[in-house]
């Protein structure tokens, strides 16, 4: 069945094949890949230096009174980067603060899930039995409050504030860390280096410390970027309705709040919090969505 | 099954193990839900009295195909899970009467080389933290101490400690993987290294490197090994003797070389003739078996290999065979071994159709 | 000679991953007649996988495949989804390795099997099921009746596999590839499974590829063996030219294969002749014999020209500048 070649190609060599793969287009894969990652991460970056380093370096207008002779100034005018609202507060201003409770609130909502969350999935998925029915009971209650009613619910009781808002959201972002962290603590127990951890003499604690937990850590830190997100939108859902950061401090919702009264004349006041806000949850979820590419979380 | 052998005593000694595993109704993964849940279905019968020894310094071989209990004999016998009876005496205690930190001082000495070299290493840490961390947990000298021996181990299964000393396990292949895991089980000296199927996954080249790497732990370190695969010629290369399971039980154990030269059991007869061989003049595989095998819920009664059985007469599903020897250290459980012409009323112990309930695979039942 | 069923000519194919070119298969051209059996034999990473997959046009998108694979005649390179799927099933078929998880396993066996049937020919439910029974008979499945009732979780891996084969006969295709399809079987399952394929093929005169990475599968039931390394082809004979008695082996590749397979003949604690080294980085191109870094014959001109695959004898083709004599490495 084989194919008959003549005696001239029996001594020689046989050269390389050309690519046959576009090389432009392995450059574009490279790239893209480079880009996901580092642009939304240096818009992040951005904004945060905006937030809270340039009020320590620039004195910035307040963002919580403004002379109401100087409203509705429009953008780039002397003094005011952004212009002025309705009430002649700093538009530019109330972004940053704004941001600065975004941030604070968020990540502190997400430190406080993966701290409490992750320790609670983690114990329960490794030790399994009576103590994984326990916990996972108390994070199925946790889950079941609906975030938004709790958080107004506290806000009419004890009255709006950053601390209240804070707690509120952690009752929901607790149990999404335990779960995360309890489910990848399930499918990384079953593996064999855990058993050979053990056949090894290592105790448990030490195999949870050193094994466990750096192997679960890139699901964790990709869903607390998709948390962080997730938690800057509540909060700003809060902030919309007045049940979160009180008025006058500045906060995005509470912008677009203010800026819904005059929509239709003045759309600006919406649009620049709500393009802020967008933009930043979308950096937050590309880069989420990249660093899984990069770290191959399912 | 264990032959008397003069002189010393045993390094392990297994007698009647059985292990047993609930299958209740529920979800089970790739087959949706099954029966009630929650509600025991059924046993597996994974194990059903096996016994045998390992000399020092000897190989014993188990082969046996799926269903045949091999893989749980390894995990039986190393206590992960703990049988549900039988003896295991190691190195003269017995494993399944020891708990916690007596447990772990037992085992030490035994070690285990699992098929997935990337799976029994953890992704995220150095090679050189890999192979040392037996070494930490059983406080086996300082950090300078310990460098020095995480060196020699490497090197004693081939890998320079300087380039993949730093290495984590994506950056190895499979075979320099394998090998790592190697240096891992042999840190703390032990007597007695189970392998189970631990080259079956590795590429044929890099197969034959890491039996060789094998054989010089044997002669260098003086090591013992029970060695599990269901590749037949693999198993005889490497063992002294080689025992065959079928279903839970011990068909025949012996010297290798009697048990493939002169197979006593029709279940062994059947499984080296089905090996393609590129041996030349070798003749083709051929399969004289017929029919599934069964299922460990629900085996056969008296011997289980008589629903496939070309010898199985009435005796067969009457009475369980018992272990005999027949030759020197030649044990077989049949009572028509090949030693004799086929019995009269051959073939009438066989059913006309083996049963064949659903066989859930050892991961699926231990979940 | 008879006519080739399939003939494939230069056939590359080639991946953008990470950002680098991966040549999975690098030139490689054989042929299959009807009613004959080719073995494709090699390692992980040699090619054998993935350059039929790319005759049944199962390759995504991303891959890049030039050449050509001839079927009876029609080109089957370059064709679209739709115009392949006419192909598949009538003309060609594949069975895979891990039949769990090419079945489904919600639906009822029968039904799976009805489904492929009516895929390709206008036939009534009933009557689909009919010619469904008929093909459980043929790969020689007990009880038919009940097992086309049955789930996939129902059967072993022995059944199942037949039932992936009588899914790929339902309508009689004339070239059958089986891929690894005995690989995750008993050896016991596997000589049964083999026999019914080889019965297969004297019924319906069909061509079979073989893709394995045993020797021994090829020395027992193959005519022709190919052997690929690093997506070429570097040796190609008619299996008894390869093991028979006087047999030749003469690329060292596939001499390093044949002396490290595990031989009952051998006696225990033999040291097995080893070859050093990893598979080659498909993705970087290096001059010279992809296997000379791992030859134990490699010479100079092994490392600076890579060796063309010729008929150096009769039938027997190989690609190696300092071939093993009389079937021995010298």
């Amino acid at each position: 069945m084989a194919v008959p070649i003549n005696d001239a190609t029996l001594a020689t060599a046989a050269p390389p094949l050309p690519s046959l793969v576009d090389a432009r287009h392995l450059r574009t894969q490279r790239v893209g890949r480079a880009l996901r990652l580092w642009v939304p991460a240096g818009i992040l970056i951005l904004l945060l230096g905006i937030c809270f380093v340039l009020p320590l370096i620039v004195t910035l207008p307040s963002s919580t009174s403004g002379n109401i002779i100087y409203n509705n100034e429009a953008p780039f005018s002397p003094g005011h980067w952004l212009g002025t609202n309705v009430q002649g507060v700093d538009i530019f201003s109330q972004l940053v603060y704004g941001g600065q409770v975004a941030f604070e609130i968020s990540i502190s909502v997400t430190v406080i899930g993966m701290a409490i969350g992750c320790t609670l999935g983690v114990t329960a998925a490794y030790f399994g039995g009576w103590v994984d029915a326990v916990i996972s009971r108390v994070l199925d209650i946790l889950i079941a409050f609906p975030a938004l009613v709790l958080a107004l619910v506290i806000a009419e009781g004890l009255g709006p504030s950053e601390t209240h808002v804070i707690w509120a959201l952690s009752v929901f972002s607790i149990p999404a860390f335990g779960r995360i962290a309890r489910g990848g603590t399930l499918t990384v127990r079953g593996l064999p280096y855990i058993t050979a951890a053990r056949l090894s003499g290592t105790r448990a604690w030490r195999t949870i410390a050193r094994h466990i937990m750096p192997n679960i850590l890139p699901s964790i830190v990709t869903f607390s970027l998709l948390g962080i997100g997730v938690t800057i939108i509540l909060e700003g859902a809060l902030d919309f309705l007045g049940y979160g950061i009180p008025t006058p401090e500045a906060s995005w919702g509470s912008m677009i709040a203010a800026g819904q009264q005059v929509l239709t004349a003045q759309p600006e006041y919406v649009l620049i919090p709500s393009i802020v806000l967008l933009i930043t949850v979308v950096a937050l979820n590309t880069l989420g969505d990249a660093l899984r590419e990069r770290w191959g979380v399912q | 099954m264990s032959a008397q052998t003069s002189g010393s005593e045993p390094l392990l000694s297994v007698r009647d193990l059985v292990q047993e595993f609930v299958v209740r109704g529920g979800t089970v993964p790739g087959r949706g839900i099954q029966g009630t849940p929650g509600v025991k279905q059924g046993v597996v019968h994974a194990l059903s009295g096996v016994s045998f020894d390992v000399m020092p310094g000897e190989t014993l071989g188990i082969v046996g195909e799926t269903g045949s209990g091999k893989s749980t004999l390894a995990r039986a016998v190393l206590q992960a899970p703990r049988p549900k009876s039988g003896s295991v005496v190691f190195r003269g205690a017995d494993l399944t009467k020891l708990r916690g930190g007596r447990l772990l001082q037992a085992r030490r000495h035994m070690q285990f080389v699992w098929q997935d070299p990337f799976g029994s290493l953890d992704p995220k840490w150095k090679v050189r933290s890999i192979v040392e961390e037996p070494l930490i947990a059983y406080r086996e000298g300082d950090r300078a101490a310990r460098r020095k021996r995480v060196d020699e181990l490497l090197d004693l299964v081939g890998l320079d400690p300087e380039r993949y000393g730093k290495r984590h396990p994506r950056e190895l292949s499979g075979g320099q993987a394998q090998r790592v895991a190697i240096a891992r089980a042999v840190a703390l000296n032990p007597s007695l290294l189970i392998c189970d199927e631990a080259v079956s996954s590795l590429d044929v080249l890099i197969q034959a490197q890491v039996l060789n790497l094998f054989e010089r732990l044997r002669r260098d370190l003086g090591l013992s090994y029970l060695f599990i695969a269901h590749d037949l010629a693999l198993v005889k290369q490497v063992s002294d003797r080689v025992g065959v399971m079928y279903l839970g039980k011990f068909c025949e154990l012996g010297p290798g070389e009697l048990v493939y030269k002169q197979p006593l059991h029709p279940y062994t007869r059947a499984l080296l003739d089905s090996i393609p061989s590129t041996e030349p003049g070798a003749a083709r595989a051929t399969a004289t078996i017929k029919g599934e095998p069964p299922s460990p819920i629900d085996p056969p009664s008296g011997c289980r290999f008589r629903t496939r059985c070309p010898r199985a007469t009435e005796k067969c599903a009457a009475e369980v065979p018992q272990p005999r020897e027949l030759a020197s250290g030649h044990l077989v459980a049949c009572h028509f071994p090949l030693t004799e012409p086929a019995p009269a009323g051959a073939g009438s112990g066989m059913s006309s159709e083996a049963t064949t309930r659903s066989v859930p695979t050892t991961a699926e039942v231990q979940g | 000679m008879s006519e080739a069923l399939l003939e494939v000519r230069d056939l590359r194919v080639a991946f953008a991953a990470g950002g680098r070119e991966i040549r999975a298969v690098d030139g490689v051209s054989y042929q299959v007649e009807a009613g004959r059996t080719l073995a494709i034999i090699g390692e992980s990473g040699s090619g054998k996988t993935v350059g039929c997959r790319a005759i049944m046009g199962l390759l995504p998108d991303t891959a890049r495949i030039s050449g050509s694979a001839q079927l009876r005649g029609t080109e089957m390179i370059g064709l679209t989804d739709g115009q392949l799927r006419k192909h598949r099933g009538q003309d060609m078929a594949m069975v895979f390795q891990d039949p769990a998880r090419s079945l489904n396993p919600t639906m009822r066996v029968g039904t799976q099997i009805t489904e492929a049937i009516r895929t390709h020919r206008k036939v009534s439910k009933s009557e689909a099921g009919a010619q469904a029974i008929e093909l459980l008979r043929l790969v020689r499945i007990p009880a038919a009746e009940r097992r086309f009732h049955e789930y996939p979780h129902q059967l072993s891996g022995g059944m199942r596999q037949r039932i992936m084969i009588a899914m790929a006969l339902a309508c009689r295709p004339r070239l059958l590839i089986a891929d690894e399809a005995t690989t995750a079987l008993d050896v016991t399952t596997q000589a049964q499974i083999m026999e019914l394929l080889l019965e297969l093929q004297a019924e319906l005169g069909m061509a079979l590829i073989l893709i394995s990475h045993d020797l021994g599968l090829a020395a027992s039931y193959a005519d022709e063996v190919v052997v690929m390394y690093a997506g070429k082809i570097v040796e190609q004979a008619p299996a008894s030219r390869l093991f028979g008695t006087g047999g030749t082996v003469k690329m060292r590749y596939t001499r390093a294969l044949l002396d490290a397979i595990p031989h009952i003949e051998r006696p225990a604690h033999a040291e097995l002749p080893v070859v050093g080294g990893r598979p080659p980085d498909l993705s970087v191109l290096r001059a010279g014999c992809s296997f000379a870094p791992r030859c134990p014959a490699a010479a100079d001109d092994c490392k600076e020209k890579e060796p063309a695959l010729a008929e150096h004898a009769a039938g027997h083709r190989w690609a190696c500048w300092h071939p093993c004599e009389n079937g021995v490495s010298a």
